[in-house]
């Protein structure tokens, strides 16, 4: 005979004003197998935890039912709190009685009371057949990989090695640096920043901890959190624990906007070409190398154009271009400077003062108003728009155009997510797991995301993520060892037929046969207790632990 | 390989979203923080929030979680209702004082069964409800609170101020209330600091235009989402402070305080073009039949789903935006009366508002001078954080060991804010593993897999 506690919280005011949590703790007392039942103010607190504690000790039970709030506020709390009493935590439960019943049924406190016994019941029946279940525990390669030798992937590739650990950074082309090594002046530190990315790209090349490999591409991927491998192209293989992916951005082409030229007019240059052209000291039109008096800017080329182009705002474009203005000023100072806007986006300390600087101090003429088009007219050009603040339209000539093309991922990077598993967003950047509070993390256990590969960014707020991306890996490496949950799939050997239907039917490539015998094969670390095998297996061989058929059919009948 | 310095420590000073992270990456990479925070609880100015953009994720559901991992955290050593008060020292050896204010309650007894607030008789307007709910004088700042112990506000205690009523000695079932309680200092030994300090936002006082925090119905854009939080003082009702009327029309108006070189701050503070989007849209979620207006100079929705969600709030919630700024702000009967210029159409705009949420300037917690002094670190002519290279080096300092998380260095919205600190607690990681070379690191770390 099972000997259950049942332990029901009020969460203060949270679940005892709306449930009778004194009705629940007393029904559930004379249901069969409960030893003991009670009801507290707050399960959580250390008294309540005593009082848990104390009941498993004295009333000797072999399993208990925490009736409190969602498990994923407290489950946790409530086993190590058990574990501590002898109790094994995977026999322990949580019944959610407030965000299932409290919460939503404020209005209805009776049917409120019946449904959280119903809920506690079927959580008896569940952890009357619970298994005591050890985690498991991995190895942990405590080594990582790097892809992308941007800003951000130098960043997190250096944080991490300067704490001891291996890194392998890949970067595609032949030179570190990015997008950044293209970049004249910064828009913060007019003056400074280059230097400092070249202590970086130094520091990276020269530490003994990182392996550095140019001109290189990740060709296969494999494995889990703690244990993937790599191959490198021609390069080699390697085994890492976790991954930063830092693939950054590009520029979306210029063939695609046909209205700004499409590409074929020499003298409409992107804002990458115009970075070279003040990085190499000369700015000169691409057609016959005169110096341009009048140069127009073009913001969201590309970008906030939902049904054409790019639906969202790229970030970074307001800024660069004022910088551009300002430097292009300073460089041909008889110039104007011309910039068509929709809204300026100059957002934080010190950048709205950076714009206006551009408009006061360098005369930069802000047009608000979306370019419609651009023609060119013998060796001038036209820009064509409409200045929404004084309702005219307007032709503006210029003897060059700047546009502020979308920043759009770097190519290859959706292949390399769809290699390793990684989710993309709508628009084909990497997505974080929580856009709020996980922004550094990918959906995929152990890898971490940094910089424009995720969403445009400035290099302030890329290199902070770098940093971050490496904070998480520093944090995993730190573990002795990897821990998982054992409550994954199972199979039974004698009922196995080996038939492989349960390998394609698992999301998480977990599902494999063995290469000898006819028989099914779990990797522990990749299932996520999902279901799907259980399901395709025609022999009813596999189960999830502490999940089992019987199991639930007992938990449907508790609340019948 | 023997080990000749202590287990490296770190202090983090602030527990809001910032402090919070960085305390849970160094935390949960194994060496001990002690998180300091002024108030009586964490979570910071994320509490206060009802829900986030651009997912709209209700922010109490998605931060409990956090304050609770970090509430029973084995490396993380809490000190709430605490401030720093000295510190000297240098990188790997800061001596650091610490006073913790007297709670009048003693913590290690009490359960936090609330009945002491239920039946305290002193009510007060309320700062973390922004003053548009109230609490009593033994309070929490919420239900959810983390360390869920309440304190006694000495100036509206009944018994502090006239010497009887102990209404919650009476109640307290375990003999918590403690009036001797005093002031208490401990010192602590810590590697690395991380600040956390956060923002506050520009008083209304400071601007008359928009009826200088003398008009009930003009509130700023924290007292809104105190309004809009389900655990709010009007449970989500949106009910305005002078009379409890749902506004049937509401002026929002971006830029208060900001992007006015002449009068006030000259920065833009980046997150109020959203929250205002977002305060928008649930308003039209509640008060279906109402009608939002919302003045702003640009709208800047740089960031992921961002510009589309502004987009939402005008095509979907019919929310009608006008280009301009508002010039003057006065009570005219039972309404606000707005008056602007619409830029775009070049015309004078008059709205009778039953509300008006005004989105102030973000400006650095006033806790910020105190720490910058103390620690002789740099700030920019408005009180922020100076990071070492805005660019390249934007959580370090002058300071070799002291680094920088969050708003105060300047506004961020929350995704930048948990990276950001993230990137602190790496830098933190950093200089303790250098520190303190365990020998299973170094190990493990260099035998060759390949």
């Amino acid at each position: 005979m099972a000997r259950i506690g049942v332990f029901v919280c009020h969460c203060g005011l949270n679940i005892a004003s709306t449930v009778d949590v004194q009705r629940v703790a007393e029904t559930l007392r004379h249901y069969p197998g409960v030893a003991f039942a009670t009801d507290y103010k707050y399960m959580c607190s250390d008294p309540g935890q005593n009082l848990i504690q104390q009941a498993i000790e004295e009333h000797d039970l072999d399993g208990i039912v925490v009736a409190a709030c969602s498990p994923t506020m407290h489950e946790a709390t409530f086993r190590k709190a058990a574990a501590t009493a002898g109790l094994n935590p995977y026999q322990v439960e949580s019944a959610n009685i407030r965000e299932q019943v409290s919460w939503p049924h404020q209005k209805t406190p009776e049917k409120a009371t019946r449904k959280a016994i119903e809920i506690v019941r079927s959580l008896v029946e569940k952890v009357r057949y619970d298994e005591p279940l050890t985690p498991l525990t991995l190895p942990i390669v405590k080594r990582a990989l790097v892809v992308g030798g941007g800003i951000a992937g130098l960043t997190a590739a250096l944080d991490i090695a300067d704490s001891g650990y291996p890194v392998v950074l890949v970067e595609r082309s032949a030179q570190l640096g990015g997008r950044m090594a293209q970049l004249f002046h910064l828009y913060l530190n007019f003056d400074g920043s280059q230097s400092l990315l070249e202590e970086r790209i130094e520091a990276v090349t020269h530490h003994p901890l990182i392996q550095v490999l140019t001109n290189a591409e990740v060709t296969e991927f494999g494995g889990y959190v703690g244990n993937f491998t790599v191959e490198v192209g021609e390069l080699g293989n390697w085994e890492v624990g976790a991954v930063v992916l830092a693939t950054g951005f590009d520029l979306y082409p210029k063939a695609n906007l046909p209205e700004y030229g499409g590409g074929r007019y020499p003298d409409v240059v992107d804002s990458l070409q115009f970075e070279a052209m003040l990085k190499e000291g000369e700015i000169r039109r691409p057609s016959d190398g005169r110096v341009p008096r009048e140069i127009v800017w073009v913001q969201c080329a590309g970008s906030r154009a939902p049904n054409l182009h790019r639906p969202y705002c790229s970030k970074i474009c307001c800024m660069y271009v004022a910088k551009q203005t300002i430097a292009y000023r300073r460089a041909v100072p008889e110039g104007q400077a011309y910039v068509f806007y929709i809204d300026i986006r100059s957002q934080g300390r010190g950048y709205d003062e950076f714009v206006q600087r551009a408009m006061e101090e360098f005369g930069v003429v802000y047009l608000r108003g979306k370019a419609s088009r651009i023609i060119q007219r013998g060796r001038q050009l036209q820009v064509w728009g409409v200045d929404t603040l004084s309702g005219q339209s307007v032709r503006v000539e210029a003897d060059m155009v700047v546009l502020a093309m979308a920043a759009v991922p770097s190519s290859g990077s959706e292949a390399l997510a769809r290699l390793m598993r990684v989710a993309t967003d709508e628009n084909g950047f990497l997505a974080e797991a929580h856009p709020k509070l996980r922004p550094v993390e990918s959906l995929t256990a152990g890898i971490y995301l940094a910089g424009a590969a995720q969403f445009p960014k400035d290099i302030p707020e890329t290199v902070a993520q770098g940093s971050g991306a490496a904070a998480k890996v520093l944090q995993l490496f730190a573990q002795r060892e990897m821990v998982s949950e054992p409550t994954v799939a199972i199979v039974d050997e004698e009922l196995c037929a080996g038939c492989g239907r349960c390998v394609p039917a698992c999301p998480y490539d977990a599902r494999s046969l063995h290469p000898r015998k006819k028989l099914a094969l779990v990797n522990a670390a990749l299932c996520q207790s999902c279901g799907a095998c259980i399901v395709a297996c025609p022999n009813k061989a596999t189960i999830v632990r502490n999940l089992t058929p019987d199991q639930v059919l007992a938990m449907v009948e508790a609340v019948l | 390989m023997t080990d000749p310095s202590p287990t490296p420590r770190a202090l983090i000073i602030g527990a809001g979203i910032a402090g919070m992270q960085a305390a849970l990456d160094i935390g949960n990479a194994g060496y001990d923080v002690t998180l300091v925070e002024r108030r009586p609880s964490i979570g910071g100015r994320m509490a206060q929030l009802s829900e986030t953009f651009p997912t709209l994720d209700c922010a109490q559901c998605i931060l409990t979680p956090r304050t609770v991992e970090v509430g029973h955290h084995e490396h993380i050593h809490l000190r709430t209702y605490s401030e720093v008060e000295a510190i000297t020292g240098d990188v790997g050896h800061y001596r650091v004082r610490i006073r913790r204010h007297a709670a009048y309650v003693d913590w290690d007894r009490c359960t936090g069964c609330g009945l002491c607030q239920e039946k305290c008789p002193g009510k007060v307007d309320s700062d973390f409800e922004r003053h548009v709910g109230k609490r009593k004088a033994i309070y929490t700042l919420s239900p959810q609170a983390v360390p869920n112990k309440p304190v006694i506000d000495r100036e509206h205690c009944i018994f502090f101020q006239r010497g009887k009523c102990k209404a919650c000695v009476k109640f307290c079932p375990v003999g918590a209330i403690a009036f001797d309680q005093e002031d208490t200092i401990v010192e602590e030994q810590v590697s690395a600091i991380i600040l956390a300090p956060g923002y506050d936002l520009y008083g209304l006082e400071n601007m008359p235009e928009y009826g200088g925090g003398r008009v009930p119905d003009v509130i700023d854009g924290l007292a809104f989402e105190r309004l809009l939080s389900a655990s709010g003082p009007t449970a989500g009702k949106i009910q305005r402070p002078s009379d409890g009327q749902i506004p049937r029309e509401i002026v929002f108006i971006q830029c208060a305080g900001s992007r006015d070189p002449e009068k006030h701050m000259p920065y833009c503070s980046k997150v109020c073009c959203m929250y205002i989007a977002k305060q928008a849209i649930l308003y039209r979620h509640r008060v279906h039949d109402g009608q939002a207006y919302i003045f702003y100079i640009d709208i800047r929705a740089a960031g992921k789903r961002y510009d589309e969600f502004t987009q939402r709030a005008m095509e979907d919630e019919n929310v009608v935006y006008l280009r301009g700024k508002v010039s003057r702000i006065f009570r005219q009967d039972s309404q606000v009366m707005v008056w602007g210029a619409d830029t775009l159409s070049g015309q004078q705009v008059q709205i009778a508002a039953d509300l008006v949420v005004v989105a102030p300037a973000l400006i650095p917690h006033p806790t910020t001078r105190r720490l910058a002094d103390m620690l002789e670190l740099p700030v920019d002519e408005h009180g922020w954080l100076l990071p070492l290279d805005s660019n390249t080096h934007p959580v370090e300092t002058v300071r070799p060991g002291i680094f920088l998380a969050g708003a105060g260095t300047g506004p961020m919205d929350i995704p930048e804010t948990v990276a950001h600190a993230s990137g602190a607690a790496a830098q933190v990681l950093k200089l303790f593993s250098r520190q303190h070379k365990s020998p299973s690191v170094i190990g493990e770390a260099g035998g060759e897999r390949q």
